[in-house]
């Protein structure tokens, strides 16, 4: 396992410097510096480059680039330059929604997912068994914006028991969270339960095939008991894998599902951000999802690895 | 005469053992995909046969129900035509995928041909995979379009970046088990060159999970076509995608359901009967 890490490890870290140099480079590339941006279309030479100046977008680029890292690491993420406020406090703001509600989506995902892969794999009713096998279909295939404005006209508008977007915070209003949170952690979470759904189904088909299936079945063990005891113990760590790798996803999909549902996360203030050319914004937010993106990435691999010896020695 | 009576079947097995891709057409899946994703097709291309009015001409009556006016589909918020705007948006999603997927493909399997070559190429272009990789999806359609802005061409730069490590990654993994194969062991033994080897007997080899893949990437394209319209940087209002013209209904779904009704339908059948395809192609392909 040891062996494993030490080469896991590095590979992420060269991955995680390579984006931040691609992150950096990207913003430096714009047409029209930041400088240019803050002082407006009136200003004149001098006070454009007294800003570029008061800002440090005058030094070499590599200066501003440790420059940049050096304060990410200790944790000093300066001010922002148009949205307002302190660039640590509007991404804190936003990853704690952006949080909330992946993780809403997460455990949608793995109840649907369950429900699905289950009855897909044991329901004697051929009728069932299609039901799922179209619900499966349709929810790998139709993009959350196509389930989210149909979530919101059949919820929100024709039977009118959810909100439609926003939210109100998690502390300030638990019971009214919950209304606002479901929606959009639908629309994120049905891919993702697709996914783990048809998996499950699979494996536990597999599973359901093997002898001591038969055996435990010959020794007269009920339907029930061999799905829960037997079954879905062992069709399960795949499964877990799965799900760990389908949780980068939702938090890429967050992206979207907040700006369909005005949910007011990280895909969010880097629309506002990428409008208003606030580049510290950009900039660190960019950096912050790629660096969790390939966390969960690792973190994932780490646990199939420990699951599966197989890995280790390749 | 016992004898050709039982060539019979033989010469049906025969005709039963066609090209994979020809025998996944013939099933209903597939022909069902097949409809779907031509009728379309085909709405798109006739655009300027099918529709009276232009797609930005403004009539002056604003959301306008289906059926008043001439207007089959009804209005939108500015009073433009929304049968119109379907027909030219579904236009420019061909356009938009057409264009991108193909390329994406493309280089997708060059880099994978070219990290073939060399491991040291091979750390190099799985590496580079890696970064695109490191990107979700949307996360990269932000990052490219805070160089380029929104518009036309960074949605086909960004589908087509997030095409290339798919292809490649799926290729190469087609080249390294391939390559151990008894054929190509005897062919690099015979004395076949090494580029002769990896694209007339490799290559070809290799293709059925690639053209299952294409299937996909045409859906996750319609995807994020519309995914960056909705995040506001997509292609450019007035000229109309089916995924512009959804998150433009987006604040009038109470008032006006009818607005996202067109865009809504459409691209749920184009990535049903995709994914229909996509899936008959991957049952025969796997035989």
């Amino acid at each position: 396992m040891g062996r494993y890490l030490l080469k896991r490890i590095p590979s992420a870290l060269v991955v995680l410097v390579i984006a931040s140099v691609v992150v950096f480079g990207i913003l430096r590339l714009v047409p029209g510096d930041a400088a240019t941006a803050l002082a407006g279309p009136d200003a004149s030479e001098e006070s454009v480059a007294a800003i570029r100046r008061q800002l440090g977008l005058d030094q070499a680029l590599a200066v501003q680039y440790v420059h940049w890292i050096g304060d990410l690491l200790r944790g000093d993420l300066g001010p922002s330059y148009a949205v307002g406020g302190e660039v640590a406090d509007l991404i804190g703001e936003g990853f704690g929604a952006t949080v909330e509600l992946t993780l809403g989506a997460l455990l949608l995902t793995i109840a649907i997912g369950l429900a699905l892969g289950v009855l897909g794999a044991t329901s004697r009713r051929r009728s069932v068994r299609g039901v799922v096998q179209a619900l499966t279909t349709g929810a790998l295939a139709v993009p959350p914006f196509v389930t989210g404005v149909l979530l919101v006209l059949v919820l929100a508008v024709g039977f009118a028991v959810l909100p439609s977007g926003g939210r109100v915070g998690l502390f300030e209003a638990p019971d009214l969270e919950l209304q606002y949170l479901l929606l959009p952690a639908l629309c994120l979470a049905l891919p993702s339960a697709a996914v783990v759904g048809r998996y499950l189904k699979d494996s536990l088909q597999q599973a359901f095939s093997e002898d001591y299936i038969r055996t435990a079945t010959a020794a007269g063990v009920s339907r029930r008991r061999l799905l829960w005891r037997h079954a879905l113990p062992n069709a399960l760590p795949p499964v877990v894998t799965l799900i760990g790798m389908q949780t980068g996803q939702l938090l890429g999909g967050a992206v979207l599902v907040e700006a369909i549902f005005a949910w007011p996360g990280l895909g969010q203030l880097a629309e506002t951000g990428l409008t208003a050319r606030d580049y510290p914004v950009v900039q660190d937010l960019l950096l912050l999802l790629v660096t969790v993106f390939v966390l969960v990435q690792l973190l994932t691999d780490v646990v199939h690895a420990w699951l599966d010896p197989r890995i280790r020695w390749e | 005469m016992t004898s050709t009576v039982s060539s019979a079947p033989a010469v049906r097995r025969g005709t039963a053992a066609r090209h994979p891709y020809l025998a996944a057409l013939t099933t209903t899946r597939a022909r069902i995909g097949l409809v779907l994703v031509g009728a379309v097709v085909l709405a798109g291309l006739l655009a300027p046969l099918l529709s009276s009015h232009a797609p930005t001409a403004q009539s002056g009556r604003a959301l306008v129900p289906p059926g008043t006016g001439g207007h089959l589909l009804g209005t939108d918020d500015l009073g433009r035509d929304l049968l119109s705007r379907l027909l030219y948006g579904i236009r420019t999603d061909l356009e938009v995928i057409a264009l991108a997927v193909p390329i994406g493909a493309l280089l997708g399997c060059a880099f994978a041909l070219l990290a073939a070559v060399h491991p040291v190429l091979d750390t190099v272009v799985q590496r580079a995979f890696d970064l695109v990789l490191a990107f979700p999806g949307l996360i990269l359609a932000l990052a490219v379009t805070a160089i380029l802005g929104p518009g036309r061409l960074p949605v086909i730069v960004v589908i087509t970046l997030a095409e290339i490590p798919v292809f490649g990654r799926q290729l190469r993994a087609g080249i390294l088990v391939q390559r151990e194969r008894d054929y190509a062991v005897a062919a690099r033994v015979g004395g076949t060159r090494r580029a002769r080897l990896l694209i007339r007997h490799i290559l070809p080899n290799c293709a059925d999970p690639l053209v299952v893949q294409l299937a996909v990437s045409l859906t996750v394209a319609v995807f994020l076509e519309g995914a960056m319209s909705f995040l506001g940087v997509g292609v450019r209002p007035p000229e109309p995608t089916l995924g512009n013209s959804l998150s433009q209904a987006l604040p009038y779904l109470s008032q006006a359901p009818y607005f996202a009704a067109g865009p809504l339908l459409i691209v749920t059948l184009l990535v049903l009967g995709l994914s229909l395809l996509s899936e008959a192609l991957n049952r025969e392909t796997r035989r």
